[in-house]
C-alpha cells in the first residue's frame, strides 16, 4: 500500500511538471501583448517596451520557463502582472471560497446523488424513479448560467428570500452551491442508479435474500457496498468539474473565488497568475484524485496495490 | 417490495461499511468545517446584504446602524493604486477616498479641489498652484506641497506603471516653493495640464507616509489613504470594498456612514440585486432590459452622455479603402440612429464630430444622413463596386459591441459591400489591430477611444499619423500633413480660442476625409433606486453618486 502510494505521489509531481509546461505553453499561444494589455491602451510604446522587459517577456520561452520552474519549486508562483501581487498571495486569498463551495457541492453530490440514485434503484419504474429520472435529467441538461439567473430571479427579486450575490451570508450560499452541485448530484444519482441496478440482480444479492437476511442489509450492505466503486471514482472527477463549473457560478453569483480570478486573469493576459491558477487547481484535482484511489482499497479488499 | 427506511445508525456497527461512512464523514467534515466560517464571524454590516424584505418599517429603532450606500459594480479592480489603476470604474471607485488636484465639473470648466488657485506663467510653462490650506490625510499626516511633489515624481517614475505617464511627461520638475505652494515646470506648453490633472484618476493624491503602512509599498498601493469623503475600511477582493466616512472631511459631509462597492461581473445579476433592493445604483445593466426598467417606478434610469466614441476604424492604406470616396460611401450606407434604437437601445448619440461633444475643441460637422444611394453612387464612381472588407469587433468590451457590428455589416451589405464579421477576445483583438499596415488586412474594426479627461488632446492622437502603430494607436493609419500640423500646433497653443480653432479646422478635415465610419457617442447606463436621491453622472463614463441620500 505505501508503495503504491509512494508511486502514485511521484506520478502526480510528473503530473503537475507536465501541466507547468502546458499551460506555460497554452497562455503564450494565445494572441495578444500582456505588456500592452496592463499598460492601457493611452499608453506610450516606449512604457509598454519597459514593461515587456519587467515582466521578462523579452527573454526566449526557454529562458522564461527556466526562470518560472526555478521560482515555481521554491514556492513562488511570481508577482501578477495586473494586480501587481504576488500570485500565491492572491490565489490564496481566493481559494478559500472556491474551495467551500466545490466541497458543499461535492458533499452534496455523495449524499443526495448516492441517496437519490438507490432509492430509484430500488424502487425500478416507479413513480419515485421517474421523478428522480426526470430531475437528473433536468440537472444534467441545464446550463449553469440559466439555472443560476432562474434561482436569482426566484429567490432574491422576487421571494426575497436570498442574497442574489455575494458570500457574507450564510444565506449567500445556497444558491450558488445549487447551482453548482446540480449536475454532479444529477450525474451522480444516475450513475448509482445503473450501477445497483446491476448489483441488485446479482446472484448473491439473490441468496442473501433467500437467506432471510432484512431487506435493508441487503440493499445497503451486500449491494450498494459493490455499486459504489464506480460511483466514487466519478464522485473524483467531478471535483475537477467543480473546480472547472465555479468559473461559471462564481461569475453568476458575485462569488469572490479563483474562477473568477482565472477569467480576469486571462483576459489580462496576466501570464503568472494563469500558469498559478491552474497549477492550483491541478494540484488540488491530483490530491484529490489520488485521494479516491486509496479509498477504493478501504471500500473494496478486492482492490490490491502492488 | 418493501420499503423501509434505512436507518443509517445501524450501518455504523458494521465494520466494512467504516470505510465508507469515514470517506463520506470527511467529505462532509471538510465541508462543514470550511462552510460555518463565514456565517459565524458577525460578518461585518448586516444591512449590507439585507435581503430587505422590510427595511421601511423597522425605522423606530433606527440610532446605531450605519446607513450604507451600496453600489455594484462589474470588474474587479487590478489594482487600488490610483497611479497604476487602468479602468474607469476602478478610478470612479477609488475617488471616494483619493482626490486630484482640481476637480472638472460635467461641462470640462476647471475647479478647485485640493488646489485652491493658480496662476500660470506667460510662457505657459510654468504652473504654481496654491494648495487648500488645512487639508490632512485620512492618516492625520498634513496635504502640503511635499506631498504633493512626492505624488507627482511618483506618477513619472518610468518604473512604476502608470497609464497616464505619457500624458504628464511633459512635466520636467516639481518644485516645493513654500509648505502649500508648488510649481510644475513643463518641458513644452501643455494647455490641457489642467484639465488632465483634474480629469486623470491616477493623478489622485495618497499620504506618502502610508506606502510603509500594511499592505502597501512604493511599488503598489493597496489601501489607498488620501484625503476624499471616504476612508478605505475593507476590501474582499472578487467581492467589495468598503468605505467609510470620514468625519474630519475639509469639504462637504456626504450623507452615507459607509458606501458598499460591490464586485459583481455578471450584468443580470447586478440587476437583480437592484431590483431585489439588495443594492441602490449599478452601472450598465443587460442593455436589452434598458426598455423595462424604464418602465419600472421602482428604479430610475440614468443614460449618460460620455466622451467614448466608437467608431469603425478604415485601414486608409487599403487599396480600396484609401479612396475617400469609398470611406464617406461608407458613412452614408450606415443608418446609425436605427442601430441605436434597435441594437443599442437608445444607449448611444449619433456622432457629429470626431470627439464627443463633451470635450474641449468640440465642434459640429454636417452630418453623414443615412443615404444608400448616395453611398451606392460614390461607390461607383471610385469604382468600387462589390467589395469585400473584413471587419473585426470585440465582443463585450463596449455596448453591444459585436453585435452593433454585425448591423453596420447589414448596412454595408445593402450597398453591395460585402463586410464579414468576426469577433476575439480584448487581448487578441488589440494585438489585431496593431498590426504594422504592411501585414495588416483588417479593412474595418470597431472601436471605442476615450480621453482620460474632457480635451480635444488625446482624441485627436487618432488622427496623427505619428501615432500609427507600432508608435501608438492610429489604427486607421490615416496621414494627412495638414491634420498633423493643426493637431500638434493646437497641442501647445496656450491662447484658448485659437486653440478650440485648430482643432475645430483639423476636425473638419478629419470629418470630410472620413477615415472612420463615424458611429456614435455611447451613453453609460447608470440605474438606482428610485427612493434614493442626488445621483449623478460624469462624461468620463463614471456615476457621481457621493452626496446621494435618500429621496424623502
Amino acid at each position: 500500500m505505501s508503495r503504491y502510494i509512494a508511486q502514485r505521489l511521484l506520478a502526480a509531481v510528473l503530473t503537475l511538471i507536465g501541466v507547468s509546461v502546458i499551460v506555460f505553453v497554452l497562455v503564450r499561444l494565445a494572441p495578444g501583448d500582456p505588456a500592452r494589455v496592463i499598460a492601457g491602451l493611452l499608453a506610450a510604446e516606449e512604457d509598454v517596451q519597459r514593461i515587456r522587459v519587467k515582466m521578462g517577456l523579452d527573454q526566449p520561452l526557454p529562458v522564461q520557463y527556466a526562470m518560472f520552474f526555478g521560482r515555481m519549486i521554491q514556492g513562488d508562483l511570481g508577482t501578477s502582472a495586473r494586480t501587481r501581487e504576488p500570485v500565491l498571495g492572491e490565489v490564496l486569498d481566493r481559494l478559500p471560497a472556491t474551495m467551500k463551495l466545490a466541497l458543499i457541492s461535492m458533499t452534496m453530490a455523495g449524499i443526495v446523488g448516492v441517496v437519490g440514485g438507490v432509492a430509484a434503484a430500488y424502487r425500478r419504474n416507479s413513480k419515485l424513479d421517474f421523478v428522480i429520472s426526470v430531475g437528473t435529467l433536468f440537472g444534467i441538461s441545464m446550463p449553469v448560467y440559466w439555472l443560476g439567473l432562474m434561482l436569482i430571479v426566484l429567490f432574491a427579486v422576487r421571494l426575497h428570500w436570498l442574497p442574489a450575490a455575494g458570500s457574507a451570508k450564510a444565506t449567500s450560499y445556497v444558491m450558488p452551491s445549487l447551482t453548482l452541485a446540480a449536475f454532479s448530484v444529477a450525474l451522480v444519482a444516475r450513475m448509482t442508479r445503473s450501477s445497483m441496478l446491476e448489483v441488485l440482480g446479482e446472484d448473491y444479492v439473490r441468496t442473501a435474500r433467500a437467506k432471510g437476511v432484512r431487506e435493508q442489509v441487503v440493499v445497503l450492505r451486500h449491494a450498494l457496498k459493490n455499486a459504489l466503486i464506480p460511483v466514487i471514482t466519478v464522485i473524483g472527477l467531478q471535483f475537477g468539474a467543480l473546480l472547472g463549473g465555479a468559473v461559471l457560478t462564481e461569475t453568476v453569483f458575485g462569488w469572490p473565488g479563483m474562477g473568477r480570478l482565472l477569467v480576469d486573469s486571462i483576459f489580462a493576459r496576466d501570464y503568472p497568475m494563469v500558469q498559478g491558477i491552474v497549477l492550483i487547481f491541478s494540484f488540488l484535482f491530483v490530491a484529490v484524485n489520488l485521494l479516491i484511489d486509496i479509498t477504493y482499497a478501504y471500500i473494496d479488499p478486492r482492490i490490491h496495490y502492488d | 417490495m418493501k420499503n423501509k427506511p434505512f436507518p443509517a445508525i445501524t450501518l455504523l456497527r458494521r465494520r466494512s461499511w467504516l470505510a465508507l461512512v469515514g470517506v463520506m464523514i470527511v467529505i462532509l467534515v471538510a465541508g462543514v468545517s470550511c462552510q460555518p466560517a463565514p456565517a459565524a464571524q458577525p460578518e461585518q454590516p448586516a444591512e449590507v446584504e439585507e435581503p430587505v424584505s422590510a427595511p421601511e418599517e423597522e425605522a423606530p429603532a433606527e440610532p446605531k446602524e450605519p446607513t450604507a450606500f451600496r453600489i455594484a459594480v462589474g470588474i474587479d479592480p487590478d489594482t487600488l493604486d490610483p497611479i497604476q489603476n487602468t479602468t474607469t470604474t476602478v478610478g470612479n471607485m477609488a475617488e471616494y477616498m483619493v482626490e486630484t488636484l482640481l476637480f472638472a465639473d460635467k461641462e470640462g470648466d476647471i475647479l478647485p479641489q485640493l488646489v485652491a488657485d493658480w496662476d500660470i506663467s506667460d510662457d505657459g510653462l510654468e504652473y504654481t498652484l496654491h494648495l487648500r490650506e488645512g487639508v490632512t490625510f485620512h492618516d492625520g499626516t498634513a496635504m502640503d506641497a511635499e506631498a504633493i511633489k512626492w505624488n507627482l515624481d511618483r506618477l513619472l517614475d518610468p518604473d512604476l506603471k502608470s497609464p497616464a505617464r505619457g500624458t504628464f511627461n511633459v512635466i520636467e520638475d516639481v518644485e516645493v516653493v513654500d509648505e502649500y505652494t508648488f510649481r510644475l515646470h513643463l518641458s513644452d506648453t501643455f494647455p490641457p495640464l489642467l484639465a488632465a490633472l483634474a480629469g486623470s484618476s491616477n493623478a489622485t493624491i495618497i499620504s506618502p507616509a502610508s506606502v510603509d503602512q500594511e499592505g502597501n509599498s512604493y511599488e503598489t498601493i493597496t489601501q489607498p489613504v488620501g484625503t476624499g469623503p471616504y476612508i478605505f475600511k475593507e476590501r474582499v477582493k472578487g467581492e467589495r470594498i468598503v468605505v467609510a466616512r470620514n468625519e474630519d472631511y475639509w469639504g462637504e459631509q456626504p450623507y452615507y456612514d459607509e458606501v458598499v462597492f460591490r464586485i459583481v461581473p455578471e450584468a443580470a445579476t447586478r440587476e437583480s440585486l437592484l431590483l431585489a433592493g439588495q443594492v441602490d445604483l449599478i452601472i450598465l445593466p443587460p442593455i436589452s432590459d434598458l426598455p423595462a426598467l424604464k418602465q419600472n417606478p421602482d428604479v430610475e434610469v440614468l443614460l449618460a452622455p460620455s466622451i467614448l466614441t466608437l467608431c469603425s476604424s478604415d485601414l486608409t492604406t487599403d487599396e480600396v479603402l484609401s479612396d475617400v470616396r469609398v470611406r464617406q460611401a461608407l458613412n452614408y450606407a450606415v443608418d446609425k440612429q436605427a442601430i441605436i434604437d434597435s441594437v443599442l437601445f437608445g444607449a448611444g448619440q449619433v456622432l457629429d464630430a470626431p470627439m464627443s461633444p463633451s470635450l474641449y475643441g468640440y465642434c459640429p460637422q454636417p452630418p453623414y444622413e443615412y443615404n444608400p444611394e448616395k453611398a451606392k453612387q460614390l461607390l461607383a464612381e471610385a469604382g468600387a463596386e462589390n467589395i469585400e472588407l473584413g471587419f473585426i469587433a470585440p465582443t463585450g468590451r463596449y455596448v453591444q459591441d459585436f453585435q452593433a457590428a454585425q448591423a453596420i455589416a447589414g448596412f454595408l451589405s445593402e450597398v453591395g459591400v460585402k463586410a464579414s464579421v468576426s469577433t476575439m477576445d480584448w487581448p487578441s483583438y488589440v494585438g489585431a489591430i496593431l498590426i504594422p499596415p504592411e501585414e495588416n488586412e483588417l479593412d474595418l474594426h470597431l472601436l471605442g477611444w476615450a480621453p482620460d479627461f474632457l480635451d480635444a488632446f488625446q482624441q485627436m492622437l487618432q488622427f496623427d499619423s505619428s501615432q500609427a502603430p507600432p508608435n501608438g494607436l492610429e489604427t486607421s493609419f490615416y496621414s494627412n500633413p495638414e491634420v498633423d500640423e493643426l493637431i500638434n500646433t493646437a497641442r501647445k497653443e496656450t491662447d484658448s480660442a485659437i486653440r478650440e480653432d485648430l482643432y475645430c479646422q483639423a476636425s473638419e478635415i478629419i470629418w470630410e476625409e472620413a477615415p472612420w465610419i463615424f458611429l456614435w457617442v455611447q451613453r453609460f447606463p447608470i440605474v438606482y433606486r428610485s427612493d434614493v436621491a442626488n445621483v449623478d453622472y460624469h462624461p468620463t463614463e463614471k456615476f457621481a453618486a457621493i452626496y446621494a441620500r435618500p429621496a424623502k
